[in-house]
C-alpha cells in the first residue's frame, strides 16, 4: 500500500515534469504573432516585428519619445521598458533561435531622432539567474540615440532631386536601387517610412560595440581619466578577414590643460590600458574566443597598440604594463 | 459491516486522507501553477524541483534522525501501526501447528467460543475474555495464538509484554490503554479481535506493594491491563445485546513458571483459560521433522524416527534450527541433499557449541581424556536411562573436554537408581583421575557442585536416604531445623556421596584396561561418536546397562 502510494507520487512528478516541462511557450513559427499581441493586450502598444537571422527587431512608434531638453520623457521609457521585457519573455521562451533581440523607437514627430537597443539574450539569461549582477547587465546592453542614417540618405537625396529638378517619379526607383540596402553595421540599424533597416546581429560585432560603450563609460566615470583626458570619441569593430580577425577599437581621448605632469607617451599608454583592460574584461566575459588580436588606434596620429589573444590577460588589473604589446602603424 | 467498516476506515485512517487530499490538492495546484508560467521560468522551477526533493530529504532524514533518536520512532506513547494485522493475513492454519494435538483441540474449542459468542450467551454462559499459554521458549506459543487469529478471521493484535516497559513513568498504562482502544475499534469494524501479549511475564509478573505507598511501573501497567479487562466485562454486563467492541479475546504467552504471573491475571473473568504447552512428545517431533524436512532437500533413506530420537527435550525451534543448520553444513560441504552426518554435525553443534582449539600441554590433554573416559565408562555400563552420545577432548564453549550423554526415551520423571547413576556419572571424572594420577584437577568442580546438588535434594527433599529422612527440609525455615537434624541430614548426603564413589572407584579399577583404552583413543582422535565406542565396549565384550 504504502509504495504504491509513494509510486504514485513519484509517478505525478516525472509527469509534472515531463508534460509540463516540454513544449514553448511561443513556438517558433508565432513568435512575431506572440510579441504583436503580447504589446497589444497587456500594455496597449502597437508594434512592428521583423526578424533577420537569429535577431528580432521590434519597431515601437512613440508620440513623445523626448522632451525638449532633448531627454527621454518617462512615459516612453515606461513603454519602451514594456516592449523589453515583452520581448525577453518571449525569446526566453520560444524554441526558434534567437540570439539577439532590438527594439527601435522612433517619435512619430520626429521621425529623425531614434533609440536603437540592442540586448543579446544570453544575457538577460545569465542575469534571470544571477550569474550577472544587474551593474553588469546594463552595461551589456547598447543603447544609442541618434539620427536615422536612412532618414540621412533619404533626405539627402530628396534634396538633390529638389536642387536639379529630377522627375520625382525617379526618386523612389534610385532609393530602392541604390540607397535603401541591409545596413553593413550596428550604427545603420533603423526604422524609417514603413521599412526596417536591420541585419542579423553577429556576437562579434556586439562585443566591438559594447566595448567601444563601455571604454567611453570608463573615461567618464574613472577619476584619473576623467580629470586627465577629454574623451572625443571611440568606435568599435570586429575585423574578419581571410586570414586573421581582430577588435579594433579607435579612441580619441585628448590630454585636458590640468593634465598631471606626464609626457605624451606615457598618457597615450594610459588610454591604451585603460582601453584593453576594457576589452579584455568584455572579451573574457563572454568568453569569445575567435580572434587574433586586439588593436587600439590612436586616431590623431594613425598609431595603434597591438596586443595578442594570448597576451591580453596581461591588462587585467589597472596598474598592468604594456607587457606584450606591440607599437604598430595603420592606415 | 461494509459501512461500519468504511467508518472504521476513515476513523483509524482520517490523516491519512487528509494528507492525500491535501497533496491531490497541492499537486493541481502547482500544474495549475506551473501551466501559467511561461516556458523559460517553468523550466528553471522544474530545474529546482530536484534540489528542493533533495533539501527536503535532507531536512526530513535529520528530524527522522533526531526523532528516531530522542523518541525511539514513536511518541512516549503511542506504538507502531504494524503490531495490526487482519486475522486472515496471518495466515498460519491448524495444519500449520505441528504435534501439540491436545493443545490444538482445546485451541480450536476456544476459537469456537470466540466464534459462538452469540451462542454461548444464549445459554447464559459467560464469554472467553482471555487464554494464557505457559510453555518453555520457542515450543509454538506465538504459533499457536496466531493458527487462532487465522482460523478465527479476526484482526491479530500483537505486541510484546517489553514494549510496554519504558523509562518513563506511566508509558506502559498509557500503552496499555492505547492497545486496548486499538482493539475495540477493531472489534467495531470486523466483529471481534485477538489481542495478543508475548511476553506476558514483562508486564504479569506478581506485583510488589511497598511498605512506603510507592510502587513500581510494571505495577501501574498490569493494573492497567487488569482495568481494560474488567472494562470489557462490564460492557458486556451493561448490554443486554451482544456489542462488536466487547468481542475481545487476550491471548498471552509466557516462558515464565505459573507462579510468577500475578494471580490477579490468574482468576476467571481475565484469563479464563490456561494452555500449558510443553515440549513435544517423540511422536511430535518426528511430526515436526517431517514438516521441517518437506521444505529442504535431504537423504530419503534417513530414518526420521532417529533423528527424533536423538533430539529429546528439543522445542519445534530448536528442530527448526537444527534443519537449517544442517542445510547450511550439507552446502559447505557441497553436498545435494543433507545427509544424516549433517544432522548430527547440526545437533552437535547447537548441543555442543563451536569446536575452538586450545593447546593442552600432554599432561593436561591425557587428564582430561581419563576424566573423560571416567564418564564416558560410568555412563554407559551404570546409567539406567541414558546413552553415550558422544566423547570429546576438544575445547567448546569453557569446557575442555565433554561427554555426551542421550536420553534413551523421554522420561518425566526421575528414580532413586537413575539419579544415584547421575551422581556416580558425575563422580567418575573424579575418579578416574584420581585413580591415574594419584591426583586431581579443577575440572572436577562442576561435577562434583552437580553431584553435591542432587544428593543434597535426594536427602533434604525427596526422601531417598538410607537413614529414612521422609519430607522436604527444605520447606522448614533454616531456623526451626535443628542442628542435630541438619547434621544428619547433611552425614546421610555425605554417605551417598562416598557410596557412589566408591562403587565408581570399584568400576573404574575392575574396568582399567578399559579406561587406559578409551583414554588412548581419545588423546588419538580427540573424538569418539556413539558406534565407534559401542564397538570399543562391544570388543571387551561389555553390554550396557538397559540391554544386558
Amino acid at each position: 500500500m504504502r509504495r504504491k502510494f509513494f509510486l504514485l507520487l513519484v509517478t505525478d512528478y516525472w509527469l509534472l515534469v515531463t508534460f509540463i516541462g516540454c513544449g514553448p511557450s511561443y513556438p517558433e513559427t508565432r513568435v512575431k504573432e506572440s510579441i504583436i499581441k503580447i504589446c497589444k493586450k497587456e500594455y496597449g502598444l502597437d508594434v512592428k516585428v521583423a526578424t533577420v537571422g537569429k535577431t528580432i527587431t521590434i519597431y515601437l512608434p512613440l508620440t513623445q519619445l523626448i522632451d525638449f531638453t532633448f531627454a527621454i520623457t518617462k512615459e516612453a521609457s515606461e513603454k519602451i521598458n514594456d516592449v523589453i521585457l515583452t520581448a525577453a519573455r518571449v525569446t526566453l521562451s520560444t524554441d526558434a533561435k534567437v540570439d539577439f533581440y532590438c527594439i527601435i523607437a522612433h517619435d512619430v514627430r520626429i521621425p529623425e531622432i531614434q533609440i536603437v537597443i540592442v540586448k543579446y539574450v544570453d544575457d538577460v539569461k545569465r542575469f534571470l539567474l544571477n550569474d550577472i549582477s544587474r551593474g553588469e547587465y546594463s552595461k551589456r546592453m547598447l543603447v544609442d540615440i541618434r539620427l536615422s542614417p536612412q532618414a540621412q540618405k533619404e533626405r539627402a537625396i530628396k534634396d538633390v532631386f529638389s536642387k536639379m529638378k529630377l522627375d520625382e517619379k525617379w526618386e523612389d526607383q534610385v532609393m530602392n536601387e541604390f540607397f535603401r540596402a541591409e545596413p553593413t553595421g550596428l550604427g545603420e540599424m533603423g526604422y524609417w517610412e514603413g521599412r526596417f533597416y536591420i541585419k542579423d546581429v553577429t556576437l562579434a560585432e556586439f562585443l566591438a560595440e559594447q566595448t567601444a560603450n563601455r571604454i567611453k563609460m570608463e573615461f567618464k566615470e574613472d577619476r584619473f581619466l576623467s580629470d586627465n583626458f577629454l574623451m572625443k570619441s571611440a568606435k568599435g569593430t570586429y575585423v574578419s578577414k581571410e586570414d586573421e580577425r581582430y577588435f579594433r577599437f579607435d579612441v580619441s581621448a585628448a590630454p585636458n590643460g590640468e593634465a598631471v605632469e606626464m609626457s605624451a607617451q606615457e598618457l597615450q599608454n594610459k588610454v591604451n590600458q585603460a582601453a584593453l583592460r576594457i576589452a579584455y574584461q568584455v572579451l573574457h566575459g563572454y568568453r569569445f574566443e575567435d580572434f587574433n588580436y586586439v588593436l587600439v588606434v590612436d586616431i590623431t596620429d594613425d598609431r595603434a597598440t597591438k596586443v595578442l589573444k594570448e597576451d591580453l590577460k596581461n591588462f587585467r588589473s589597472k596598474n598592468a604594463k604594456l607587457d606584450g604589446a606591440m607599437e604598430v602603424e595603420v592606415y | 459491516m461494509i459501512s461500519r467498516k468504511l467508518k472504521l476506515f476513515i476513523k483509524v485512517y482520517w490523516v491519512r486522507f487528509a494528507i492525500l487530499l491535501a497533496i491531490l490538492l497541492l499537486l493541481v495546484l502547482a500544474i495549475w501553477g506551473m501551466m501559467s508560467l511561461e516556458s523559460f521560468y517553468r523550466n528553471i522551477t522544474l530545474a529546482q524541483l530536484p534540489m528542493q526533493i533533495l533539501l527536503v530529504a535532507f531536512n526530513a532524514a535529520i528530524f527522522v534522525f533526531l526523532y528516531m533518536s530522542v523518541l525511539g520512532g514513536r511518541g512516549f506513547t503511542k506504538f507502531s501501526k504494524k503490531i495490526t494485522v487482519r486475522g486472515e493475513l496471518v495466515n498460519i492454519k491448524w495444519s500449520d501447528v505441528i504435534g501439540m494435538d491436545s493443545i490444538k483441540e482445546e485451541s480450536k474449542e476456544v476459537v469456537e467460543l470466540i466464534k459462538d459468542r452469540v451462542r454461548v450467551k444464549n445459554i447464559g454462559g459467560k464469554i472467553m475474555r482471555g487464554i494464557l499459554m505457559f510453555g518453555p521458549p520457542g515450543c509454538g506459543k506465538t504459533y499457536l495464538a496466531k493458527a487462532i487469529a487465522t482460523e478465527t478471521g479476526l484482526p491479530f493484535v500483537s505486541m510484546s509484554g517489553s514494549e510496554f516497559v519504558e523509562l518513563f513513568v506511566g508509558v506502559g498504562a498509557s500503552r496499555m490503554r492505547q492497545l486496548f482502544k486499538r482493539a475495540r475499534e477493531l472489534a467495531y469494524g470486523y466483529g471481534g479481535c485477538i489481542v495478543f501479549i508475548d511476553e506476558l511475564d514483562a508486564v504479569g509478573r506478581n506485583r510488589v506493594f511497598s511498605a512506603y505507598g510507592g510502587t513500581e511501573e510494571t505495577n501501574s501497567t498490569q493494573n492497567q491491563l487488569l482495568a481494560e479487562m474488567d472494562g470489557l466485562q462490564e460492557m458486556e454486563d451493561k448490554s443486554g445485546e451482544a456489542r462488536p467492541e466487547q468481542n475481545i479475546v487476550v491471548i498471552g504467552a509466557t516462558n515464565a513458571p505459573e507462579e510468577r504471573i500475578d494471580p490477579a491475571l490468574r482468576r476467571p473473568g481475565r484469563f479464563d483459560r490456561i494452555l500449558y504447552i510443553d515440549l513435544p512428545s517423540l511422536q511430535d517431533r518426528e511430526k515436526i521433522f517431517e514438516y521441517y524436512l518437506g521444505k529442504v532437500k535431504y537423504d530419503k533413506s534417513i530414518d526420521i524416527g532417529r533423528l527424533a530420537r536423538k533430539s529429546v527435550h528439543k522445542s519445534p525451534a530448536d528442530i527448526a534450527n537444527v534443519v537449517k543448520e544442517a542445510a547450511l553444513i550439507a552446502t559447505r560441504n557441497r553436498r545435494e541433499e543433507i545427509k544424516f552426518v549433517d544432522f548430527s554435525e547440526a545437533i552437535e553443534r547447537i548441543e555442543l557449541g563451536l569446536k575452538h582449539k586450545r593447546i593442552l600441554t600432554p599432561r593436561e590433554k591425557e587428564m582430561v581424556a581419563y576424566h573423560e573416559s571416567g564418564h564416558l565408562i560410568t555412563t554407559y555400563l551404570l546409567h539406567p536411562t541414558e546413552d553415550v552420545f558422544k566423547a570429546s577432548i576438544v575445547s567448546r564453549r569453557h569446557t575442555l573436554g565433554v561427554v555426551w550423554p542421550q536420553p534413551r526415551e523421554e522420561l518425566y520423571t526421575q528414580s532413586k537408581e537413575k539419579l544415584l547413576a547421575d551422581v556416580k556419572v558425575y563422580l567418575s571424572g573424579y575418579a578416574a583421575e584420581k585413580l591415574k594420577f594419584n591426583t586431581t584437577a579443577d575440572g572436577v568442580w562442576g561435577d562434583f557442585k552437580q553431584a553435591t546438588t542432587i544428593a543434597h535434594a535426594m536427602v533434604w527433599m525427596l526422601g531417598m536416604s538410607e537413614a529414612g529422612f521422609l519430607g522436604d527440609y527444605t520447606a522448614i525455615p533454616q531456623s526451626q531445623l535443628s542442628d542435630s537434624i541438619k547434621e544428619k541430614l547433611n552425614n546421610e548426603t555425605d554417605k551417598i556421596f562416598k557410596s557412589c564413589l566408591k562403587e565408581v572407584e570399584e568400576l573404574l579399577k575392575k574396568e582399567r584396561p578399559l579406561l587406559d583404552r578409551f583414554a588412548k583413543e581419545l588423546i588419538e582422535r580427540e573424538e569418539l561418536d556413539y558406534d565407534e565406542i559401542d564397538a570399543i565396549f562391544k570388543e571387551y565384550g561389555k553390554m550396557h546397562t538397559n540391554a544386558a
